[in-house]
């Protein structure tokens, strides 16, 4: 995916699903997941920033778009 | 423009009023009392698990005083944020006067 933190996988569409079959399906790791213990001084987003990204740290910012903004379109492509 | 509760806003007339509770200038005031602590609250729990960062419990410590001087800034202005004896009061007894911070 574009962003480090998408991944998607293609779940298999069987003849006999009753329902449409979901091509792609997308999940977000955030960030935090690969920091067992965050370090001193990270760097920090301002002050004014930090109210609107939801976090002080770029380094665990995880936007988490709605449906439509996903990456790479719509969610089920 | 004329906000929610219909009550026109005057920029001539608001000089000689008592600033409007809810306006414009209330809810901007609010924002940066609203950055700070949010500021405020990520240090302190980034302070829970690392309670030698020298350096963070300076900011903390910086912050925590701007935040006080903001918030008494905020109330002289414009009335109590808290109640329960939190903030002060002017006369008379201002704590229920619409809009409670919430509410805005």
């Amino acid at each position: 995916m574009q962003d480090g933190q998408w991944r998607e996988w293609r779940p298999y569409a069987g003849h006999w699903d009753p329902c449409p079959p979901i091509r792609v399906k997308r999940y977000m790791v955030p960030p935090n997941q690969y920091i067992p213990y965050q370090p001193m001084n990270l760097p920090q987003y301002s002050l004014d920033e930090a109210l609107y990204r939801g976090t002080l740290w770029p380094a665990l910012f995880s936007p988490y778009p709605s449906q439509g903004q996903k990456q790479g379109g719509g969610a089920h492509g | 423009m004329a906000d929610l509760n219909g009550a026109v806003e005057r920029p001539a007339a608001a000089l000689q009023q008592p600033p409007e509770r809810g306006g414009e200038a209330y809810r901007r005031e609010l924002e940066e009392l609203q950055k700070v602590d949010f500021v405020l609250v990520e240090l302190n729990l980034y302070l829970d698990t690392h309670p030698t960062d020298m350096q963070a419990i300076q900011q903390f410590n910086q912050l925590a005083q701007r935040r006080q001087q903001i918030c008494y800034a905020f109330e002289m202005k414009y009335g109590p944020l808290k109640h329960f004896g939190q903030s002060f009061s002017r006369f008379p007894w201002q704590w229920p006067e619409t809009p409670w911070p919430w509410q805005v």
